[in-house]
């Protein structure tokens, strides 16, 4: 259970900072499906990845329905963290995510952030490898598209 | 359009999302579980135990009880015996008999309390 929140924690907080735009109440969200699992809450499911991703989404969700610190997205909210520092670049990101339809930005955050192979995102997604690769390249698309100013820069 | 896509990939990766807070470690709630278990079933058995022993302990004294109360004459043919008319005539005619029938009924009626297992001494220790 540690070993998947070490390996798809900061990806699946980026996935959930997509939906609650908080920084702080993504990480909270991500806590709690984590802690349901952790607590028996819930059977140990088969496929855990796939179902922390579900579990992650829902849970985000209905934070945001519930208006859970529904902060504006701002600097000091933002989940990323540029390698050489570009702040608003990061901001940039995490709102280009946030604008792309669920199944590209699931997509782009499981390959890019999760580490995995487009096999193993069109598993978990529950659609075919050709459909998955279609969402990602879409969602890769979009995301240069819109983050183009900032790569001049 | 290939190339672009690893430029653009190379370019994702310079982010990172930040890593969350860790885990509490009073979560492992699914090893503290059994644990509790463990701990109710032993203070049930415990108390179940406690309580069968205390029961079939007062049973025992039950049943002395009854056998002793069962071993005691019956003293509904001495009552009828010992009529208020018998023991009238008793009085006026013989006074010395009628001491000595009172003393006889009065052996078999009270309870023997002399005996180390009489029923006044079990029911003086409950």
């Amino acid at each position: 259970m540690r070993r998947l929140y070490d390996q798809h924690g900061p990806a699946l907080v980026a996935y959930a900072s997509t939906f609650v735009t908080d920084g702080a109440a993504a990480e909270d969200v991500v806590h709690q499906v984590f802690l349901r699992l952790l607590s028996e809450e819930v059977a140990m499911p088969d496929v855990p990845v796939a179902y922390v991703y579900r579990a992650v989404r829902n849970a985000a969700l209905n934070a945001r329905r519930s208006g859970w610190r529904n902060a504006p997205l701002d600097p000091e909210n933002c989940v990323f963290e540029h390698r050489g520092g570009d702040r608003e670049a990061a901001l940039g990101l995490q709102k280009a995510l946030s604008d792309l339809p669920e199944e590209q930005r699931e997509a782009v955050v499981m390959r890019m952030w999760s580490g995995l192979t487009l096999e193993e995102v069109a598993a978990l997604s529950g659609v075919s490898l050709n459909t998955a690769a279609s969402r990602y390249r879409y969602a890769l698309e979009k995301l240069r598209e819109k983050l183009q100013p900032y790569r001049r820069r | 359009m290939a190339s672009q896509d690893e430029e653009f990939e190379k370019y994702l990766s310079e982010f990172e999302p930040q890593r969350p807070r860790a885990l509490p470690k009073a979560v492992g709630l699914r090893t503290v579980w059994p644990q509790r278990l463990a701990a109710a079933a032993a203070i049930t058995i415990a108390l179940g135990t406690s309580l069968w022993m205390l029961r079939s302990e007062n049973l025992e004294d039950k049943n002395r009880i009854a056998a002793e109360a069962k071993a005691m004459p019956d003293s509904t043919t001495t009552r009828q015996r010992a009529s208020l008319v018998a023991l009238t005539q008793m009085a006026l005619h013989d006074p010395v008999e009628l001491d000595a029938e009172l003393a006889e009924a009065s052996r078999s009626m009270l309870p023997d309390f002399r005996r180390s297992d009489s029923t006044l001494r079990v029911l003086a220790k409950e």
